[in-house]
């Protein structure tokens, strides 16, 4: 408590008064002894006639304290001040929003990281918001490939920079020991003029005032470390930003570790998958070829469905073309297809006999662990003047569909035993001949055991198959392949469906020769990427 | 563009190819004109496009059968493969970075994205073409793969409309934005900006200048449900009725036999049929519900009249059978509503003497 | 979206002297015939004295795909091995259909060696490898 008289000297001040104000005797001026605020807040109500208490609320700093002062004017005109210490409550406020800035930051960090699973793409995020929220410049050095070691760089309102570079890691303190995945070394202990020119944004505006090298602590092994900057003209990191600092690379850490650990397997899922995915089918030896493979929805992009074409070594020699089904779903199904089409390219030299070769492959698939089956159908294909020989052969599979020029279409007359189950497999052969125009389709039971339809859960069945196959009389192969998984979709409508494979096998229209005998005939598709 | 006279003698002369299942005649024309100086861009757009648009609006008019449609659409492929691979192309450095291109899953028209996709090729983007019958979960996975600048989803047919949602959404999810284009985005693309597409693009070049000027990643933190971008589907009338679908076909075929006995003497293929045309009315209802247009539907109604007309079927056997679902549907203001506007557009509807391009 | 739920998969099972009925509901499929396979192999394993018939009664099944058709070349393994007859009852037409497609009706419901048959079957069952 003061008291202060109208011309502005201090007349008293209490015992509690006098540690913040220890020049506080009396008669000396209050303008000598108090912040701006409070002696002009002084002056204004003494100015005022008659001298009246103001309301508004005063607020400020008296030394390192914060205070609220209240007057209260005397019938002498003299003042009393009442000051209340309120630094406490004040810093309590300063730390609760800082600690809901911070929570929501960290809430933000978690959702964007963890919306990619694209290494490049997380680093670049993190960084990016590092450099937002925790510092001035942000640079994220990913553990080293080799020699080099990733880098992404941000910068306060400039675009993120990455790229791969041979860095001296040791040169940056602390760096080593985070990309080790040692503890942090706090950040006062950083000396800022050690820290090389490669670590600094381009464009940051130095000299370097403070550092923290944060490790980004990944799923038990580092996921590489975090380099916070502030230019010397700035404030300093606090002890409060650095164990921010951590946490935000905890979750920077976790999310990258989940990127690099579904890259790693989507890569070697799809470099296993590679051989396993159907062919794209082109023209061989004056005959037409195409195929489609939809899988189903259930799985990843490989099931239990394949086909092949194995060209003949010439044009008068047969041309193999294989479509099956493995009975089962999923991976196991589809390591199964591997094998089936590895053995029957083995036995290509053995194909004039279909059921010689079958026995072969039954034979090679047969286990003890499991009564797992294939079903599958053998074409050995030769074009002969504008005609086209086929010899079909069905182990427990559909008969292939012949689509006449006259709109008949067929079933060729074969059957067999099913292969990988039994001790023994028997087969028909039936040979047959397309015209120029007609259309040899082999196709598993996913088209004909799609369940929809306008009424659903209705299946679509082999009487539909046929009667839309009498629709595409004269069709490019392309063209029918495209109009059966068009109509199966159609009839699916959305629903789940097994896997759906079709190969059609067709003689050209007579004087029809096409664009390109080869790589030209490319199916949409094909190019499907993966990295 | 630049060469209009000679790009429609080009046009007509591959329509010509086209129609006749000429495969090779075909591939002459357009290498003969490249071989003269026409662009391939303009080959791409300004020949192929038009021929296979054509394609469509012959269909419509019953002036060729779906077999020469399918092996003219065949033939148009194979002539692009042809361009894209012959040994003096120059394509595919890839500087510009790289996007994917892809169908809304369940879209089987791929060629205007495979247009797309050389067009973009040739500007020196490298394109991951993913085509047709992609399910939107194999693209998350490539996405997340390959992290490309942007996707371009095309989709032909509206009744996608909700899939392709969920699959814009999906991708901005993860950070990846989305150019949307294709017939199914509606006139003026209003339907990609319903969904919240990032961009749309009304053709090839457009998307080309789309992706020049650069777009902005999407903001992942603000991950929204469909009824967040569409509040009217809180009314649960896209619900109901597109999970109603088998019995309000099955019911309207029930009532289409009462009111015309002669249906009864229909064989199972033509009974089934007319269910098929049902379950198809029924679906461009239930996508007119999910984007709010009852002019989604009247559109769908009125282009159905022209293909009924042009293959000499009644087009007022569409009335009834709106009738007949509205019978049904009473519980449910904005359906019905959409239904009568559809009812008054096509009562009000003169038909053309030349259909229209198909939807 | 069908408003139908399909018909819950459920296996009745009933054993009589020597012989072992099996009644299959519902669809045999992938999510279901491993439960047939173990259900099968524990009875037979469990049979005192051993089973000379196994019956497995189709009447009330709604489907089968290929992978019901690979527990039905299991089971005739292991009846097969302990000398029990397998019989395909009530078989509905889907079921029929498959079995004449893929050529294994002969081979599951051929009675085993012991009744006199005169197909070699010896090297069926177990011991392949």
């Amino acid at each position: 408590m003061l008291v202060v008289d109208r011309h502005g000297r201090l007349v008293r001040a209490n015992d509690a008064a006098r540690p913040i104000l220890p020049g506080a005797a009396s008669g000396v001026r209050l303008h000598e002894q108090v912040p701006a605020w409070l002696a002009d807040a002084h002056q204004q109500i003494v100015e005022t006639a008659p001298p009246s208490t103001v309301t508004r609320a005063l607020r400020g700093n008296i030394g390192d304290r914060f205070f609220e002062a209240h007057p209260t004017v005397g019938a002498d005109g003299d003042v009393m001040w009442w000051l209340v210490d309120d630094t406490d409550r004040r810093l309590a406020e300063t730390a609760l929003s800082d600690v809901r800035r911070r929570s929501e930051v960290l809430s933000a960090v978690s959702s964007t990281l963890l919306s990619t699973l694209n290494v490049p793409r997380c680093m670049e995020v993190a960084a990016a918001m590092a450099a937002e929220h925790l510092a001035e410049a942000a640079v994220l050095v990913a553990p080293p490939q080799g020699r080099r070691c990733p880098l992404t760089f941000a910068r306060q309102g400039a675009p993120v920079v990455q790229t791969t570079r041979q860095v001296d890691v040791a040169g940056v303190p602390g760096l080593a020991e985070a990309l080790q995945g040692f503890p942090p070394v706090p950040a006062r202990w950083i000396n800022p003029a050690d820290i090389p020119d490669w670590v600094l944004p381009e464009g940051f505006a130095g000299p370097i005032g403070s550092v923290i090298v944060a490790p980004l602590p990944g799923h038990g092994v580092p996921a590489g470390a975090l380099i916070l900057l502030r230019s010397s003209t700035e404030q300093a990191f606090t002890e409060g930003e650095e164990v921010f600092a951590r946490l935000f690379a905890a979750r920077a850490g976790a999310a990258l570790s989940a990127a690099r650990l579904y890259t790693e397997q989507a890569t070697i899922t799809a470099t296993l998958m590679q051989d396993l995915l159907p062919p794209a089918l082109h023209r061989v030896h004056g005959v037409e070829y195409a195929g489609s493979y939809r899988a189903s929805r259930d799985h990843e992009r490989v099931g239990g469905d394949f086909y092949d074409v194995h060209p003949g070594t010439g044009p008068s020699q047969e041309t193999l073309v294989v479509l099956g089904d493995v009975a089962g779903k999923g991976l196991d199904a589809a390591v199964m297809t591997g094998k089936i089409r590895n053995t029957l390219h083995a036995l290509l030299p053995l194909a004039e006999n279909h059921e010689h070769v079958l026995n072969l492959l039954n034979g090679a698939l047969l286990t003890s662990r499991h009564a797992r089956f294939a079903t599958l159908v053998l074409a050995s294909v030769r074009r002969r003047a504008d005609r086209v020989r086929l010899r079909l052969t069905s182990a427990g599979h559909m008969p292939p569909l012949i689509v006449r020029n006259d709109g008949a279409v067929e079933e060729a007359a074969t059957k067999g035993t099913l292969v990988g189950a039994l001790p023994a497999v028997a087969a028909r052969t039936v040979e047959t001949e397309l015209a120029p125009g007609e259309t040899c389709l082999l196709y598993t039971d996913g088209i004909t055991e799609a369940r929809g339809g306008p009424l659903v859960d209705e299946l679509f069945g082999e009487e539909r198959l046929k009667r839309a196959l009498a629709e595409c009389v004269r069709m490019p192969a392309e063209a029918v392949v495209e109009r059966v998984q068009m109509i199966a979709a159609q009839w699916l409508s959305g629903g789940r469906h097994d896997d759906m494979a079709v190969v059609a096998i067709s003689a050209p229209k007579a004087g029809a020769p096409t664009v390109a005998d080869g790589q030209g005939g490319g199916r949409p598709g094909r190019s499907r990427s993966s990295e | 563009m630049s060469e209009p006279v000679a790009t429609t003698a080009v046009v007509e002369r591959l329509w010509q190819a086209v129609s006749d299942g000429d495969e090779h005649g075909a591939a002459r024309v357009v290498h003969d004109a490249l071989a003269e100086g026409t662009s391939e861009e303009a080959l791409l757009l300004d020949v192929i496009a038009p021929v296979q648009e054509r394609v469509g609006v012959e269909w419509a008019a019953d002036r060729i059968t779906v077999a020469q449609e399918h092996a003219a659409t065949a033939i148009n492929e194979r002539v692009i493969a042809s361009l894209a691979h012959r040994p003096d192309s120059r394509r595919n450095t890839g500087h510009r970075g790289r996007v994917v291109v892809s169908c809304v899953d369940g879209e089987w028209h791929a060629l205007p994205a495979r247009l797309v996709a050389e067009v973009l090729t040739l500007h020196g983007w490298r394109v991951d073409y993913l085509g047709a019958q992609t399910p939107t979960p194999h693209l998350v996975a490539h996405l997340h793969l390959t992290n490309p600048a942007a996707v371009l989803l095309s989709g032909s047919l509206p009744t996608h409309l909700p899939t392709a949602h969920a699959t814009i959404t999906a991708c901005q999810a993860i950070g990846v934005p989305v150019l949307a284009g294709g017939r199914a985005f509606g006139p003026g693309g209003r339907y990609a900006k319903k969904l919240r597409a990032d961009r749309w693009a009304a053709d090839a070049r457009a998307a080309v200048a789309v992706l020049d000027q650069g777009i902005p990643r999407p903001d992942t933190s603000a991950i929204r449900h469909a009824v967040d971008d569409l509040p009217h589907l809180a009314d649960q009338e896209y619900t109901w009725v597109a999970r109603s679908r088998p019995q309000l076909v099955k019911q309207t075929l029930v009532d289409l036999e009462g009111r015309f006995p002669a249906m009864r003497t229909y064989s199972d293929a033509q009974l089934e049929r007319t269910a098929e045309d049902i379950a198809h009315t029924v679906d461009f209802l239930t996508t007119a519900l999910y984007v709010d247009d009852p002019g989604l539907f009247a559109g769908f109604l009125t282009w159905t009249a022209d293909i009924l007309t042009a293959r000499n079927v009644p087009a007022h056997s569409l009335l009834s059978g709106l009738d007949v679902l509205a019978g049904q549907l009473h519980d449910f203001p904005r359906t019905l509503k959409t239904i009568e506007l559809g009812s008054t557009a096509l009562s009000e509807y003169a038909v053309r003497p030349v259909p229209g391009a198909r939807a | 979206m069908s408003s139908l739920p399909p018909t819950e998969f459920s296996l009745t099972v009933r054993c009589e002297a020597t012989t072992l009925t099996v009644l299959i509901g519902g669809e045999l499929d992938h999510e279901t015939s491993d439960e047939l396979l173990s259900e099968v192999s524990e009875q037979l394993s469990a049979g005192h004295p051993p089973f000379r018939d196994v019956h497995l009664d189709f009447g009330k099944m709604t489907f089968i795909d290929s992978s019901g058709l690979t527990a039905l070349l299991m089971i005739h393994r292991r009846t097969s091995a302990i000398g029990a007859g397998l019989h395909l009852d009530n078989r509905p037409p889907t079921l029929e259909r498959m079995l004449q497609l893929t050529n294994v009706l002969d081979h599951l419901t051929t009675p085993p060696t012991r009744t006199g048959d005169q197909r070699a079957e010896e090297d069926d069952g177990a011991g392949v490898t």
